[in-house]
């Protein structure tokens, strides 16, 4: 079993930012803009596990804007300190939007109904009132996760292609020790956030068959194919270096 | 099955319109504002750098798009980024780029060495900018980056329509100075107007940038084993 045991990051095998380097980066974020990364308004911190093997779990600390209200784009990392690692993304969506799917997408995305009603999806410090109300909307949404860093294999880098995360759906699944060790270090009462969620309701039309890969297990492949002979651009007049 | 390559069966996920959706309501903005005032967003507020580019989809070349990274440094060589589709409020998340110079690159293995792109060539012609910072500024990081090597995926191929991201990840490559790694010059001209600057120009301030001793013939896969008959990568979801 390999598992992400929530320790700190390991880093990799390069130098500390040099002080140069931090004050370049600094000076340089003074000047310009960052109007997409302001739109992120929180931190959810849930379970993931690949989708052609669910003994694979690993903690995942989502950082989300809002593209409308009924939807969300999340940069995933492993942990909510500084020098997190990057290591996927996920979009949620209503229910409304999910049914627009073709049969074949739908089979990519999982429910959030079991996720939130255990309590396993949290904000964390967010004060209950509030939490509640996000929690009412996302207990009946959809999302869509790729992880591309599988730190759980102890990668130092993020080798390989993008794999296709599900979502818990019943109990039994996720690893005790797992969800133990982010409670605590989060500062959250699992048990108190299940009791305080038991009124919640999911998709009005139920969760849709085809989510969580229709109960099937996915994997992401990669195969070679031939280059498009309509590949040149139409005008390729630009001078080479 | 679902793959990268094939456009999805036309739906109300398909259009020229914008992300489908209301607008957000009062409730979940409150909802967002309080989150943010008692949330610390850690990673998040490591990033520190935008950058502005364009890349290409490794299965068909000639579909070029204009990407905007959102960078944070783990640590002096290690640099990761969130892609979106413009700078604006609306910006949508397109993906995300994994960038390490040179020494890390090699340290990998071949199979692995496939799936990045080399930065030489987009940086010296002056197609990545970042936005906003004068070029005396940007240069020594531009130096660093000219010797660096990039793994970006693309999850969100609002180029082909997606109003919701639709279908398989999809590997991206990076401009190169032979067809069809060329950019499109009237992606470029559009770029350039809303910032007001000019590529060409900055290409000839940026001759001086050393070029990497040798650029690992596993990167840009495409180009250095064409001769032809390129070889592309397309991820599949297969039923396990």
């Amino acid at each position: 079993m390999s598992t992400n045991d929530g320790t700190q990051p390991q880093v990799l095998g390069g130098e500390p930012t040099k002080s140069s380097t931090y004050l370049r980066d600094t000076a340089t974020s003074a000047i310009q803009s960052f109007t997409p990364i302001n739109k992120i308004h929180q931190h959810i911190c849930a379970f993931h596990f690949y989708s052609h093997d669910m003994t694979r779990q690993v903690e995942a600390h989502h950082y989300c804007g809002h593209v409308n209200e009924e939807m969300r784009q999340c940069l995933i990392y492993d942990s909510p300190e500084k020098k997190a690692r990057l290591i996927g993304l996920e979009y949620i969506i209503s229910e409304n939007l999910y049914l627009t799917l073709p049969d074949e997408e739908k089979i990519l995305w999982h429910s959030h109904l079991y996720e939130v009603k255990s309590g396993l999806l949290v904000l964390p410090k967010v004060p209950s009132p509030i939490h509640c109300k996000d929690m009412e909307q996302v207990c009946k949404t959809y999302g869509k996760v790729f992880h591309f860093w599988q730190v759980d294999k102890g990668h130092s880098l993020p080798f390989g292609i993008p794999q296709l995360m599900m979502a818990l759906t019943r109990d039994g699944q996720v690893y005790d020790h797992l969800v133990q060790s982010c409670a605590e270090r989060l500062g959250v009462d699992i048990e108190k956030e299940r009791k305080s969620r038991e009124y919640m309701t999911g998709p009005d039309h139920g969760i849709h068959p085809l989510a969580n890969g229709g109960g099937k297990g996915l994997e992401t492949r990669l195969r070679e194919v031939e280059l498009k002979h309509d590949a040149l651009p139409p005008s390729s007049t630009r001078a080479s270096v | 099955m679902s793959s990268t390559d094939k456009s999805p069966e036309p739906t109300p996920a398909s259009g020229p319109e914008p992300t489908p959706g209301k607008p957000m309501g009062i409730g979940q903005h409150v909802i967002d504002k309080s989150a943010m005032m008692v949330q610390s967003l850690g990673p998040i507020k490591q990033i520190s750098h935008h950058a502005c580019s364009f890349a290409i989809y490794s299965h068909d070349m000639s579909r070029q798009i204009e990407t905007h990274h959102y960078c944070s440094r783990i640590h002096e060589n290690f640099i990761q980024c969130a892609v979106y589709d413009s700078e604006e409020s609306d910006a949508r998340l397109l993906g995300v780029e994994y960038i390490v110079p040179h020494d890390i690159f090699e340290t990998m293995p071949p199979e692995e060495q496939k799936l990045w792109h080399s930065h030489a060539y987009e940086i010296k012609s002056g197609l990545w900018v970042d936005p906003r910072v004068p070029e005396l500024i940007a240069m020594p990081e531009l130096e660093n980056l000219a010797k660096t090597y990039g793994k970006f995926w693309c999850t969100w191929q609002v180029d082909r329509g997606d109003r919701l991201p639709m279908g398989a990840p999809a590997l991206m490559m990076s401009p190169q100075a032979v067809s069809p790694g060329l950019v499109r010059p009237e992606l470029v001209l559009k770029r350039d107007a809303k910032y007001n600057i000019s590529s060409e120009s900055l290409k000839s301030s940026r001759l001086e940038i050393l070029e990497p001793e040798m650029i690992n013939p596993n990167a840009d896969y495409w180009k250095q084993h064409g001769k032809g008959a390129f070889e592309q990568w397309e991820p599949t979801l297969i039923v396990g």
